[in-house]
């Protein structure tokens, strides 16, 4: 059975003077999805989350959550929960003072308060701090007070303002863990926003890539990794190399495309394309096969370009390489392993599997 | 911090604050000989030094002193509940607008004009409401606003809050500035309306600006001259009585009894106020340094 809708925003625009922040953006997150919104800053992403909280109001468009249009309703009377960029922890309340403010506001009963309170602090890990006032608490322990706060209330929907963007590389791989646990636990929807391409992969049921006020693409973490349709989401989504050049030739199985001095070969997954149309292609920097060119196999295949190493850096996980190509550009070429031989200033083949190059048409 | 180089003297250290304590003794003097003066039997000038504590006494027997007194605390308690909300809106309208600079301006301009000038104007201002509305009752036959702007407490309280609002202004902005709006938002988001979200969250944080300004309206109720001397009508204020002692008889010993009391009540408050902003910003400071470095 088709999940029903959660939140339908539908040609939502918003301006500031002459700056779209918005631009027609639609968007559909279903009940119980993690739903990232990804992309650099200054894109939008948190207009759109505060338009559906109800912190901005909109020039035009509409938001719906369960079905309800909510654009003439203040945060308050909407049935979603903030998580603040910065916290937002009240300084003068003590844990469960903070936990329980929302319930208070309904007043409700102390005693149902105070279990309500209890069993969220260990839902989220609290446990032992409840007396504790907001400034004697870590950055992950107050992040953890922020979402115990939201989740209180049982909104259908909870609405996530870059969460994790003060937390140490650590701490943010800990807790995006802990907020996937948690959202299946709770069960409704989590709208997720972030600039990090990793924390919205680990986290994300679907991602939807927004840049210049504008929706550019919505996929699974894999569609959006591993074929993302736009160009704009291939280079900000992972280490991309981008290529921009002239179809030279195709058939239906292959594609070749002419970039200055060199031609790339890769398989045609039902591209429209004609002779000389301009195009972009990418492939992803561990998808590149990396070899030193020796007087021995000195032969190039049509998969093949030729380059110089600039530079070669060990980054923990995998040894990243540096290649300049004929016509000065720059790939980067991702190996786990460190190729025992290969130097900086040698020059070397690069070669892929014909499906690791996407084409993007311009 | 201002006076602190890990690197620099001892002595250079000492120097400095013995700089500033002396800079502000001089500043306090005239207040210290004041209460120096209140204390001798003999009074101001005299050759001998007679501790007593005759002219406290006699100052609360002073009718008109204890009545200008009274005056002065009737006009500061009806100007507080007027001049801090406003000073409150103002603040908030500060925070909120992109017109920063014209905000601050509008506000602050009763500062840049001088008192004398301000309160005649004032002066000439009310007797022209009144004519108007003199004239509006005589066509009408309504007698209701007569005589409102009649020289008295309103006008005085009117002049005051034109004196104070900036001061008001300035001391709940510079408190407003460290809280962060996100928790209004965050308090909106809970379900509080706007208005327990600024009684609940926002106020409780800036609740210490909001008390200074209340003690800063209370001293400068007391320390204003010109504007309600100008403006208030029939009735004595503290300074008033002072300032006609000293310039028909000089001060009288009672004066400056009365002036160290006055003195003394405004030290104690600026001083509690100073202690308590300096304890909020420390804790303001810590939560700060959390929120910037959380793992830590």
């Amino acid at each position: 059975m088709a999940k029903t809708n959660a939140i339908e925003v539908k040609n939502l625009v918003k301006t500031y003077g002459n700056v779209y922040a918005l631009k027609n953006v639609d968007l559909n997150i279903a009940d119980g999805e993690y739903f990232v919104l990804l992309g650099p800053s200054g894109g939008g992403k948190t207009t759109l989350l505060r338009s559906i909280g109800g912190f901005i109001r909109p020039d035009s468009g509409s938001v719906n959550i369960k079905g309800q249009n909510v654009d003439d309703l203040p945060p308050d009377r909407r049935p979603t929960s903030m998580v603040f960029q910065g916290f937002a922890l009240f300084p003068h309340m003590n844990v469960s003072q903070n936990i329980g403010y929302g319930l208070k506001l309904k007043s409700i009963d102390k005693n149902i308060i105070e279990n309500k309170v209890n069993k969220m602090t260990d839902l989220v890990g609290l446990k032992g701090l409840s007396n504790r006032m907001p400034h004697e608490l870590s950055g992950g322990q107050q992040q953890r007070v922020q979402l115990a706060r939201a989740l209180i209330l049982e909104n259908d929907v909870l609405l996530l303002d870059e969460p994790l963007s003060a937390l140490d590389a650590q701490l943010r791989k800990d807790m995006c863990i802990e907020l996937k646990r948690l959202q299946k636990t709770v069960g409704i929807s989590f709208v997720h926003v972030t600039h990090n391409q990793e924390e919205a992969m680990s986290v994300a049921d679907r991602i939807a890539i927004i840049a210049d006020g504008e929706m550019v693409e919505q996929g699974t973490p894999k569609e959006i990794y591993s074929n993302p349709k736009n160009k704009f989401t291939a280079e900000f989504i992972g280490e991309k190399n981008i290529f921009e050049g002239k179809i030279k030739d195709f058939n239906k199985t292959k594609v070749v495309v002419d970039i200055d001095n060199d031609n790339i070969e890769f398989a045609n997954n039902n591209y429209k394309v004609k002779k000389n149309q301009k195009v972009s292609l990418s492939i992803k920097s561990e998808s590149i096969q990396i070899k030193k060119i020796s007087k021995t196999n000195s032969k190039i295949l049509n998969n093949q370009i030729v380059g110089k190493i600039s530079e070669i850096t060990f980054l923990g996980q995998f040894v990243r390489y540096l290649v300049v190509l004929n016509n000065k550009q720059e790939i980067q070429v991702r190996s786990y392993e460190e190729i025992v031989n290969l130097k900086v200033h040698d020059t070397v083949s690069l070669s892929w599997k014909l499906e690791d190059f996407l084409l993007h048409q311009n | 911090m201002l006076l602190r180089d890990d690197f620099q003297p001892r002595w250079k250290l000492a120097l400095k604050w013995g700089w500033l304590s002396f800079a502000v003794f001089i500043l306090m003097a005239p207040v210290f000989y004041t209460m120096y003066i209140s204390f001798n039997e003999l009074g101001f000038g005299a050759k001998y030094y007679i501790f007593t504590f005759q002219w406290y006494e006699s100052v609360f027997s002073d009718k008109q002193l204890i009545g200008s007194l009274g005056w002065t605390m009737l006009l500061a308690i009806i100007t507080l509940p007027i001049v801090i909300p406003f000073g409150l809106l103002s603040a908030k309208l500060y925070k909120q607008s992109q017109h920063k600079v014209g905000i601050v301006f509008v506000l602050l301009s009763p500062l840049f004009v001088p008192a004398d000038i301000l309160g005649s104007a004032l002066l000439v201002f009310f007797k022209n409401l009144n004519k108007f509305f003199t004239l509006i009752s005589e066509y009408t036959g309504i007698y209701v606003l007569e005589s409102w702007f009649d020289l008295g407490i309103m006008t005085a309280v009117i002049g005051l809050i034109v004196y104070t609002l900036p001061y008001v202004f300035v001391v709940i902005m510079i408190t407003m500035a460290r809280y962060k709006v996100e928790q209004t938002e965050a308090a909106r988001d809970l379900g509080a309306s706007a208005w327990r979200a600024f009684w609940e969250i926002e106020f409780p944080q800036i609740r210490a600006g909001v008390f200074s300004a209340c003690a800063f309206v209370v001293i400068l109720t007391f320390n204003e001259y010109t504007r309600t001397s100008l403006l208030k009508g029939g009735f004595d204020t503290f300074t008033s009585v002072l300032i006609s002692q000293m310039l028909n008889t000089g001060m009288s010993e009672e004066s400056y009894a009365m002036a160290s009391i006055v003195s003394l009540v405004a030290i104690i408050i600026v001083s509690i106020i100073l202690i308590v902003t300096a304890i909020k910003t420390e804790e303001l400071e810590k939560i700060t340094r959390v929120v910037k470095e959380p793992n830590k």
